[in-house]
């Protein structure tokens, strides 16, 4: 009695089983039926967007790159109209890296960063970056170049292939993060089609509440990065006398408030190695120069950053006890310009290379 | 049977399964600054709940809260449960639909929520089925199974961290404690409110240590703190106010360069899944245990016709907002059953344990 | 005389029952045996000095054991339990007595299908006596007691129950003697009908008996409180309860240093882990959740799958069959074929099916480590679980992703924390004294 309704059960859980699995695999659409895009380029024209997407398309042998394009009035409806052409279905899920026209981000970007953190197609990790040509020549460029790899864009950015500290690195997660905060922007970096490199580093975007505001050089990103902390292990600088290798650097900073004013006061420790050297400078000189051609440097793009009243140093963070949440909300305004950054370098020669130091 | 481990994992889990989706979210909605006095507010409230439980179980007994209410007259006990039912009916009704929305929205794209939500309650339904014993036992195991991936990304989610959000620590709206009758705080409460009731369910098949139980409940408040502040660190107040599920968003942004798997979202999110689907599977069984106690019915067909219940009234829930209105009705039975069960316990309890003494000394006598 | 003439009549149609003609002592006597069970001419010599040495005195008794009421079923009985019959022909007596039996065991060797590195290497026989005397070597101690029991409708399987008194849970011996003294008259000829005389339940995925050739694990299975029983003519002990742990350690490993044994241990866990999910694993991330995957990865794998004409659910099920064939011929065929069945569908099949583009070659690599996996494992009864098991994971991988894994492993951890036997689960680690969590 009680084996057959046992058996009674297992039966109809079997049946409901296969009809699962006959009705059930809704999301279910191989690997090979999906289009991956990795680089999505964004421009605006007159209001309509257009987006160029750069696909991967495995096949026997060497990847084949694909560009597409389209126009629309908003991303999705794009990305959607391009799915629907193409022989297999579009995966926005890898995308690693975007890129907006120059125009397009001077008009402010927030729409699309928006979408980007709403959709959960989309990752937060997309790295950002500029365009410094219209976008369509840029991607027929750089598709002359690699025929066969896909991934080179990425490469640019990623920490562990090509990216270097002159460059900074900037995520989807991060532009949104700047947009909302009250003390914090960001810079993303500026790219164009390179002649010899298929890349060009073009300094990078100093963007403020989601619009491209200043631009600023290679040079002074690395400051920045040193700023914000992100080791700027390999710069080679050039000086009256000496070349040398920046081995790592550390920061120490704190804010304070003088006479109403905001006052940061900090210092860079740097190591450095010495690479070439003109004449006969002593270390005593080399470091004296390194130190004081950084202090200009910096304090020529304080003065910039001040103009635009955009705080990508992030000076704001250190005030978040000094100041209330209403006064952190006028930060940029009312205090930024009046910041004072008071930074003393400090340089050690670690080594001199092979050489001894007098050779 | 002492099963200290297993009752421990299963209140860990079932805490754990909780903190990380809704609870972030409502308590960074509910206040600006200073986010650690909801959180230990909150937490000393669980504490102070959960000790008070503890102690009325253990002038108890060792019964069940069943038989010691029924130990009051059966209307009394009838009374004080009925809340209780509605109340882990609702929870069930809410974590399903929740979580599915959850599943669909970072998984399965193209899958109808009632599958999703059909597998969940399927799943819970199949294991409540089983009887507390195995529950508390798969729990132990799927605790130990799951325990790397989340030990793992709790880890690696530091890694975009500005120290400097952290400041400033208090301001006078929250040192006033004014968040304390806002919704969102109230809200905040379903991570720590109903889960605790399962461990005056389980005696006497499972025997515990209380005070190593009530010694484990510190384990949580790091969590309850990571939970808050990892989004909190890696976004700032301003901006991890406009997401739904803000710890997901920063475990998103890791980035580990080593796995082969991009997301590191993915094995909190399926360590979290396992979380609640052990926590639908005990509240399943909670609530079925009520039922069957005042009305005679076979365990195992109740509590497939439970699940279908609760599966037709998660259909019928539309959209978030729906979720979210009933999360809002959840609150006074939440606070029915985080306030008033312990101290009936603790009442009765008393109570019990005098008759107890009573009957002892006119036996002695 | 009626009896002797119906038992003469017996042995038409059983060729191998002896009746000879002797005289022991000057009596006329008629020794009755079955020839295939004893050795005649040892037993014959031993009968006549034994006859000559009882006649010089008579108070020395009698050959053998008088039967006084003889019936044929009890006779035959007696015949076929492998002992010898007299008859004497001066007042109609049956007498029976010991014969000296034909050796019809192998003699103790190596085991067949548990390779030992380090430790012990003879095996148990099918011989229950022996195996039992295998136990007491190993185990030389005064608490091991072993009763025995008559099964079968003919009452004559003989099942021997050992248990270390003291060490043993009360409980677990009480209910395997009462089941095995209830239930004497069912056939227990295989480990099913055995497995419904302890009544266990007939639908159950996870072994409950847990068998060993080896002695020295019997023992450690005594020493560890739990039962043994020995089956006549089974050449393994049943060690019972089974548990998981069973899965992932044997005594072996304690010859070997504890941080090898640890590490061991823990690598047929990972296998374990490995076996039940790769396979759906493989399914969910290609088919469902590829977005988890790194791009460098997805396109290898996109690019592996081009051409490829179905769903990888399918893809998947095609090759996990013929795996599972491979695995179920190379069972069946003798050693010396084997090997080919092996180099036929590992290399050859292999190559070809992905050269034809009827599987990823990825797909194949997946395999391989399943089929591994599924081998590590102790005990061949336990690797049929877990090889069934990932069929569950596979379906619901194809349906949901790496939730439906994750749901999927929710489902089959439930499923043994609810299988206990005799009331021990499946899931506990079992100690000597001490109930422990888990």
């Amino acid at each position: 009695m009680k084996r057959a309704r046992n058996k009674a059960i297992a039966a109809v859980l079997v049946c409901l089983l296969i009809m699962l699995l006959l009705g059930g695999c809704w999301d279910n659409k191989d690997i090979n039926h999906r289009s991956l895009p990795i680089v999505m380029g964004i421009a605006k024209r007159e209001s309509q967007y257009l987006v160029v997407l750069q696909i991967p398309e495995p096949g026997l042998g060497a990847t084949k790159i694909r560009l597409v394009e389209e126009t629309g009035t908003t991303i999705s409806e794009i990305v959607d109209r391009i799915s629907k052409n193409m022989e297999s279905q579009i995966d926005l899920l890898h995308l690693k890296v975007v890129l907006f026209e120059k125009g397009y981000a001077e008009e402010g970007v927030n729409d699309s960063v928006e979408t980007f953190m709403r959709a959960h197609s989309l990752s937060p990790k997309t790295m950002t970056a500029i365009c410094d040509e219209p976008i369509n020549l840029f991607f027929r460029n750089i598709d002359s170049f690699n025929k066969n790899n896909g991934t080179i864009l990425i490469n640019f950015f990623e920490k562990n292939a090509g990216w270097n500290p002159h460059i900074s690195a900037d995520r989807v997660w991060e532009l949104f993060r700047s947009i909302h905060s009250y003390t914090r922007d960001t810079v993303i970096p500026i790219v164009r089609s390179g002649t010899g490199t298929v890349i060009e580093s073009n300094g990078s975007g100093v963007i403020r509440g989601g619009k491209l505001v200043e631009r600023l050089t290679s040079d002074q990103t690395l400051l920045i990065n040193m700023f914000n902390g992100i080791s700027a292990k390999g710069k080679i600088e050039v000086m009256d006398h000496a070349t040398v290798e920046i081995l790592s650097s550390s920061i120490r900073r704190r804010g304070s408030i003088e006479d109403g004013h905001p006052v940061v006061k900090g210092r860079i420790s740097l190591k450095v190695s010495l690479i070439e050297t003109r004449g006969q400078p002593s270390q005593q000189q080399i470091k004296k120069e390194v130190e004081a051609l950084l202090s200009d440097r910096f304090d020529a793009m304080l003065k910039k950053l001040k103009a635009h009243q955009a705080d990508v140093l992030g000076a704001g963070q250190l005030f978040r006890t000094q100041y209330s949440r209403d006064q952190l909300e006028r930060w940029r305004t009312d205090y930024f310009p009046s910041l004072n950054v008071d930074i003393k370098f400090d340089t050690v020669i670690q080594n001199t290379g092979k050489l001894k130091a007098d050779a | 049977m002492v099963k200290n481990a297993q009752v421990i994992s299963m209140y860990l889990l079932i805490h754990s399964g909780l903190i990380f989706f809704l609870y972030p979210a409502d308590i960074i909605e509910s206040t600006e600054v200073g986010h650690w006095i909801p959180i230990l507010t909150g937490f000393a409230i669980h504490a102070a709940v959960m000790f008070v439980y503890l102690k009325g179980l253990r002038l108890a007994d060792g019964q069940s809260v069943l038989d010691l209410f029924s130990s009051a007259g059966r209307t009394w006990s009838a009374l004080l449960l009925a809340p209780v039912f509605v109340y882990l009916t609702m929870v069930l009704v809410i974590t399903a639909r929740a979580y599915s929305e959850i599943v669909n929205l970072l998984f399965l794209e193209n899958t109808p929520l009632w599958a999703t939500m059909a597998l969940l309650l399927g799943v819970s339904a199949y294991v409540a089925s089983l009887g507390i014993e195995s529950i508390m036992r798969s729990g132990l195991l799927l605790f130990g199974l799951s325990l790397p991936f989340a030990v793992f990304v709790l880890a690696t989610s530091f890694q975009n961290v500005d120290w400097h959000y952290l400041l400033p620590s208090i301001d006078r709206a929250s040192a006033s404690f004014s968040f304390l009758f806002g919704v969102p705080f109230l809200r905040s409460l379903f991570a720590f409110g109903g889960g605790f009731l399962f461990l005056g369910f389980i005696q006497p098949s499972l025997d515990y240590s209380h005070r190593r139980l009530l010694m484990s409940s510190l384990i949580l408040l790091p969590l309850f703190l990571i939970s808050v502040y990892v989004p909190l660190l890696t976004f700032g107040q301003n901006t991890s106010a406009t997401f739904l599920f803000p710890f997901l968003m920063a475990t998103d942004t890791v980035d580990v360069d080593y796995l082969i798997f991009e997301r590191t979202t993915l094995f909190f999110m399926l360590s979290m899944f396992v979380f609640v689907l052990v926590f639908m599977a005990i509240v399943t069984w909670q609530t079925v245990r009520i039922a069957t106690h005042f009305v005679n019915l076979p365990f195992k067909p109740a509590v497939m016709i439970w699940t279908c219940a609760t599966f037709i009234a998660c259909t019928k829930i539309e959209d978030w907002q729906q979720v979210e209105r009933l999360l809002g009705w959840n609150t006074y039975f939440r606070l029915y059953a985080m306030f008033v069960i312990p101290a009936a316990t603790l009442a009765i309890g008393i109570r019990y344990a005098r008759k107890g003494d009573n009957t002892n000394e006119a036996r002695a006598q | 005389m009626r009896m002797i003439k119906e038992l003469e009549a017996r042995s038409e149609t059983d060729s191998d029952l002896l009746f000879q003609h002797i005289r022991l002592a000057g009596q006329p006597t008629i020794f009755i045996a079955f020839r295939s069970l004893i050795d005649l001419p040892a037993t014959l010599n031993d009968l006549y000095q034994r006859a000559a040495w009882v006649a010089d005195q008579p108070e020395r008794g009698s050959l053998g054991e008088e039967i006084t009421e003889p019936e044929e079923e009890a006779l035959l009985a007696l015949l076929l339990g492998g002992q010898a019959l007299l008859w004497h022909e001066n007042g109609n007596r049956f007498a029976s007595l010991t014969p000296i039996a034909k050796s019809l065991s192998r003699s103790i060797e190596s085991p067949t299908t548990e390779n030992v590195l380090r430790g012990s290497i003879s095996a148990f026989v099918e011989d229950i006596d022996t195996n039992i005397g295998l136990i007491r070597k190993h185990e030389p101690s005064g608490s091991l007691h072993t009763r025995d029991f008559r099964l079968g409708s003919s009452g004559q399987k003989r099942v021997s129950f050992l248990y270390k008194e003291g060490v043993i849970d009360a409980k677990l011996k009480e209910s395997i003697t009462q089941r095995l003294v209830q239930n004497a008259e069912r056939d227990a000829g295989d480990l099913q009908q055995l497995a419904s005389l302890l009544g266990f339940p007939r639908w159950t995925l996870v072994t409950k008996f847990n068998t060993s050739e080896l002695p020295q694990e019997a023992e450690t299975a005594l020493n560890e409180g739990k039962a043994v029983l020995l089956l006549e003519r089974m050449p393994f002990a049943i060690i019972l309860p089974s548990l998981m742990w069973d899965m992932f350690a044997v005594q072996n490993d304690r010859n070997f240093p504890a941080i090898f044994m640890m590490l061991i241990r823990f690598l047929r866990m990972l296998a374990v882990l490995t076996n039940i999910i790769i396979p759906g694993l493989y399914v969910a991330l290609v088919s469902v959740n590829p977005d988890v995957l790194r791009i460098e990865m997805a396109l290898t794998i996109a690019k592996s799958r081009v051409d490829v004409p179905y769903p990888s659910l399918v893809e998947t099920l095609l090759l996990l069959f013929i795996l599972e064939l491979t695995l179920e011929a190379s069972i069946r065929l003798p050693k010396s074929i084997g090997p080919t069945v092996t180099m036929v569908g590992g290399i050859i099949l292999g190559q070809a099916v992905v050269s034809a583009k009827l599987v990823s070659n990825l797909l194949i690599i997946i395999l391989a480590a399943t089929s591994i996996s599924s081998s590590v494992v102790v005990g061949f009864q336990n690797s049929f679980s877990i090889r069934l098991f990932k069929y569950l994971l596979l379906v619901l991988s194809a349906m949901y992703g790496v939730i439906g894994l994750v749901a999927g492993l929710v489902v089959i951890c439930a499923y043994l924390a609810s299988v206990t036997s005799f009331g021990i689960p499946y899931l506990e680690l079992y100690k000597p004294g001490r109930k422990s969590n888990g």
